[in-house]
Parts: C-alpha cells; structure tokens; sequence
C-alpha cells in the first residue's frame, strides 16, 4: 500500500507534455486557426506571440476549453484528450490564468486561491460545509511563499492588492489546482513595470515546479528573455518555435511581422 | 527569487495597501460599520433613557421593544444574504403575508371541525399548529423558488422580478382571503407562543436570536457563505471556478422565503390574525436595516450583526417617541437620514479602492 500523500504533494506537477495537432477553428466566415501545432513540455515557459489577430487567444481557449476546435486534436501524454470544456481541461490538470482576473474583489486572496476548491472541515463540518479556513490559510501561505510572492495578509480583501500582487494571487490558484499546464494570455497586458516582473518571477516560480507555462505576450523583449521557447504564430498557425537561447529579439519580430523562416 | 521577494515586499507596494498591511485589529474594527452602528444605537438608547428618566431602560420596556423587532430582525438577516449576492428581493412583505395566512388556513383546518373551530373549541390544536407552522415554512420555501426560478432561469434582474413577486403574491393574499384577515386563529398560538417566557426572555426574541446566530455561522464559517459573497462581489468569478451559481442564488431565494414563512408565523402569533395591510413596507425596511448595518448594497461584504442592530434602530427609535411624548412619525425621518449616511459610507469606501 502506498503511504498517504499529504495534500501539498498531490498538487504537485508531474511530467506531463501536451501537443495541440492541427488545430484549426472557424467562426463562421472567420478561421482564427488554420491548423495551429505545438508542443509543451512540463517545466517549460513557453510563449506565444504574434501580431493581433494571428490566433492566439483562440489557440490558448483551445487548449483551456474555452473554445472547441472545429478539427484537430490534443493529445496529452500520448493519448487523444477530449478537452471540450473548462471542467475537461481542469480534469485533465489545465488550468488559466484570464486576462481580467476573474477574482471577487471583496474575497480574501485565501477566499479567491480556493473558490469552487472550497476545503472542508471533516466529519459533520463536511456535511453543513464548514470551512477548514486554518488549512486553507496555511496552504494558500504555502501557494505564495512557493512562487515567492509576499502579500500584506491573505485574508484581507483582494482590492486592497495591487495589481501585480493580485495577478500572482490568481496565478497562485491555478498552480494549486494545477498537474499539468497553466495558461496565461497577456497576463501583464494592464501592468506598469514592476508589477510586470513580479509576473514574470511567479511565472518562473511556476514552471521549476515541473509544471508547463504557456504565456501570450506582446511583451517582447521581456518575454523572450524569460521564456524557455518561443512560438510564433500567423494567420491562425504556428510558424516556427525557437529555442529563446538559439534566437533574439530582432529574429523574433521579423518573423512575427511577416518574415519567412531562413532556418 | 530573492529580489522579487522585496520588491513585493517593500518597494512596490501601493502606499494604501502597506497602510493596510500594518492596520491593526484594533484600526479595523473602528473602521467597521457595525460598530458604528451598534455605537450609535446605544447612544440613543442612552439618550431617550436620559430624556424618558429611566422609563425607556426598564425591563418590560426593552423586552416590548424586543419582541417589536423580531420580525424585522428575521427578514434583515435573510436580506443581508440576498444583498451580499447582489441581488435583491422586494416580494418578502408579500411572502410573509401570503405565508400567514397559509399557515393560519391550516391551522384552522386541522384543528376541529368548521363549527368548532368558529366556537374557539380546537380539539386537535397541537395537530393544527403542527400542520401551519409546517405549512407556513413550505410556504415561503416555495414562493421563495418561485422567484429564484424566475431570476435564474429566465435570467432576469432579482428586482425586477421580486417587484412583480412582490404584486403577485400579495394579490394572491387578498383573493384567497376576499380582502378578509383570517378568522378564529387559535389564541394559544399568542399565549403560549409570542406572550410566553424563557427565563425572562419572550420566546420570539429567542427564535429571533436563533435565526441570527445560525445565519451568522453561515455567512461567516461556511462554503454557503463565503460562496453567497463571492456570488456578490463577482458573478463572473464564481462561475469560472465552477461555483454553481444558479442554484445557489436559488438556495439563497428559498432561504429567504423560508425566514419570510417563520416571520409570517410570528406574526400570526403575536397578533392572533393576519394582518392583510401591514407588511407593504417590510422588504424597504429589511433592506434598509441590512445596508445600516453595512452590507454593501452591491453585495460581496455583508453582516449579520450589523443588520440586526440596523432592523433594531427603528423599533427603539419609535419606542422612545412615543415614550417621549413626540409623534413617532419623526421615527421614519431619522432611519430614512440614518440610510443615506450609511449608503454613502460604502460608497466612499468602494472608491478609495477602484
Ligand atoms: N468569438 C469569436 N467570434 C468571431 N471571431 C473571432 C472570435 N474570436 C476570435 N475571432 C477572430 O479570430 C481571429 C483570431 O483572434 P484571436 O485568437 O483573438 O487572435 P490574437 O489573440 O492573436 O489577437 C481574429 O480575426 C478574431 O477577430
Ligand atoms: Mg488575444
């Protein structure tokens, strides 16, 4: 028998890869994606970038089951996954960062890191739904020291926060709830500087967990030095994947902007 | 990591958040409405004990005053769960009403024959009770679905449809009672129930205090609760982690019938009838002592504390006029100037913040 795993460890990420396989999306007249490919690793950060309009956002709904691609497949660890809604994706350990926080402004960071993940206390206080708030407490502390975010109290309200602090907190949820990727598209978009690096630290953070980060940015300097690969994507495809070690950004905006790929 | 850590930590805090950071217990209860709220309830209670030479703090005087209050407490406390969703129910009045006289219709049925009963003889009045007490909360569970129904399904705004509610059920009242309160309700429901004691305490005020007590434990220890908020402060949020929102806003909709039912039984008790033209203004005032008592009227915070003492400001203020010799009417000027101060406190505090 296999000794009990304390709840910390289960969240943990364990190696997972996912591929998206020639997905392509329509509305109507529309086709946002016309047969994207790409592969994640677990542990990587990798970032998705292109000019508005090339398909990211849908690429990145595909993925979170936001949006159900008219063709094409994921497949996860080798096997076929069926990810035709947010609940699918959660299933199977995806979890995404929105790009408006999607956070109860009048809930603690505590409250927002365990909404709908509620914990409860055992026994009766299961049954009328006692919070277990000490636990909940201690692991969202955990959360946060982890990604190596310092919040002034994660019971006070989330819009005493600022707005780098609140996006981590929201980040600090999906790596809770996470085993397999985190999405996040153009997560520091309404971000000044410095809130932006706390973003890029926790994006960091999130991925030494073993944990895949898949970011949209139009940040890309930034992003190309915080980024382990780089995608880039054009009129609903995946052109060309780099290693961010192996290019710059020069290369990176030509090829965005409508380069052909030399290599 | 390390540098991230100070700069979260020191260099890139919002002033207002490091303030906040280093508030005090002590500087956050002050800040808290509900103390200012119970603050001032005390002060006119001290004030009208001054004015009255005592007359106002004497035992039967606050006991009246408690019993006067229990119906309002009742509806507060359910309001400040509505409320804390953001939403809102104005059909409660309507409900209690309709509630009674279900309650008082059953009770009568079952209690005797129509010719006993028409004689005040009730030779099956626990069997009688039983059944409308029983009917009285069925009652405001269903009226309460009736609306959490209308509000989720057809996705329409809770005032709205409670306005509408609100019409309904009370011209549902009057066709069923042809505009007449319902006759010969057991006495024993005013003797034995709303005029009785507990150690000094009227058996309604400790229903009341019950009622409050669980609520509170739900709002403020439960997945229920912190769900009711989380529904109030952002919808969209609490259906993005899943948080199965029409259903529960359909919960919170048959909780609050269901305090509409027992207040309607109440009622029936303390005035051994019903009473077709008193709670038009219930919901108003329910609402009114919930936003008092610093539920913010937008939902995501809310206290049930602060909506007792809130449903309590009037009933003592009225109390102390007529103590006083004023005409009580002065009553519903002073809540109305009380409201104002407390929406605008919210307000104030909401735009320090966004
Ligand atoms: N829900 C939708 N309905 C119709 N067209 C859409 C929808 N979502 C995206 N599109 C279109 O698909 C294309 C790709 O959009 P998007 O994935 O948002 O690109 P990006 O995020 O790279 O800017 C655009 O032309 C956009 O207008
Ligand atoms: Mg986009």
């Amino acid at each position: 028998m296999r000794p009990p795993v304390s709840t910390a460890e289960r969240s943990t990420a364990r190696a997972h890869a996912i591929e998206l396989r020639d997905i392509t999306k329509s509305f109507g007249h529309i086709q946002a994606l016309r047969g994207a490919t790409l592969q994640i690793r677990a542990g990587e950060v990798l970032a998705v970038v292109g000019d508005n309009g090339a398909g990211k956002s849908t690429l990145m709904k595909a993925l979170s089951g936001n949006v159900v691609p008219t063709s094409g497949e994921i497949v996860i660890d080798g096997a076929s996954a069926e990810i035709a809604s947010v609940a699918d994706a959660q299933r199977r350990g995806i979890f995404t960062v929105y790009q408006d926080l999607a956070q109860a402004p009048d809930l603690s960071a505590l409250e927002n890191v365990f909404l709908g993940r509620e914990q409860l206390l055992g026994g009766i206080g299961r049954r009328i739904g006692l919070l277990a708030r000490g636990e909940m407490r201690r692991r969202a502390e955990q959360a946060l020291d982890d990604l190596g975010v310092t919040i002034p109290s994660v019971s006070r309200p989330v819009r005493d926060l600022s707005g780098g602090q609140r996006q981590a907190v929201a980040i600090a949820r999906a790596v809770m709830w996470a085993t397999t990727a985190v999405v996040m598209d153009e997560p520091t978009a309404a971000l000044g500087a410095r809130q932006t690096a706390i973003v890029y630290d926790t994006i960091k953070a999130t991925a030494a967990r073993g944990l895949a980060v898949v970011v949209v940015s139009h940040d890309i300097p930034n992003i190309v030095s915080l980024a382990d690969r780089i995608a880039i994507m054009r009129h609903g495809r995946v052109l060309v994947t780099l290693e961010s070690e192996k290019t710059n950004v020069d290369e990176v905006l030509r090829l965005m902007l409508g380069a052909e790929v030399t290599q | 990591m390390n540098s991230v850590r100070e700069l979260a930590a020191l260099g890139d805090v919002d002033p207002r958040v490091a303030a906040a950071a280093q508030q005090t217990a002590l500087g956050r209860t002050v800040r808290s409405t509900t103390l200012w709220v119970a603050v001032a309830l005390l002060a006119i209670i001290l004030l009208f004990g001054a004015l009255s030479d005592g007359v106002f703090l004497r035992a039967d005087n606050i006991s009246d005053m408690a019993v006067n209050s229990v119906i309002a407490v009742i509806l507060a406390v359910g309001a400040t769960f509505i409320l804390g969703a953001g939403l809102l129910d104005l059909s409660i009045g309507s409900s209690l009403l309709l509630c009674s006289i279900v309650s008082a219709k059953v009770t009568t049925a079952l209690a005797g024959s129509a010719e006993e009963v028409a004689a005040g003889v009730y030779p099956n009045l626990a069997l009688g009770i039983a059944g409308g007490v029983a009917a009285g909360i069925a009652c405001g569970a269903l009226l309460g679905a009736v609306n959490g129904l209308i509000v989720t399904r057809l996705k329409l705004n809770s005032f709205i449809v409670t306005l509408a509610t609100m019409g309904i059920f009370n011209g549902i009242a009057l066709i069923v009672t042809n505009g007449v309160n319902v006759p010969n309700v057991p006495q024993q429901l005013q003797t034995d129930f709303a005029g009785s004691k507990l150690a000094g305490i009227p058996l309604p005020v400790f229903l009341a205090a019950i009622v409050a007590a669980a609520m509170w434990f739900v709002l403020t220890k439960t997945r229920f609760g912190m769900r009711t908020l989380a529904i109030g402060s952002s919808e969209e949020a609490a259906r993005r982690a899943n948080v199965p929102v029409d259903r529960h806003i359909v919960s919170l909709f048959v909780l609050m019938g269901v305090l509409a039912g027992i207040a309607g039984i109440v009622d029936l008790a303390r005035f051994g009838t019903t009473n077709l033209e008193g709670h038009q203004t219930d919901a108003l005032a329910a609402f009114a002592a919930t936003v008092i008592g610093g539920t913010s009227l937008f939902g995501g915070r809310a206290s049930v504390g602060g909506a007792v003492l809130g449903a309590l400001i009037p009933v003592v203020l009225a109390t102390g006029l007529v103590i006083l010799d004023v005409v009580s009417f002065y009553q519903l000027v002073v809540v109305g100037v009380i409201l104002i101060l407390a929406v605008w406190l919210d307000q104030l505090r909401r735009s320090r913040f966004n």
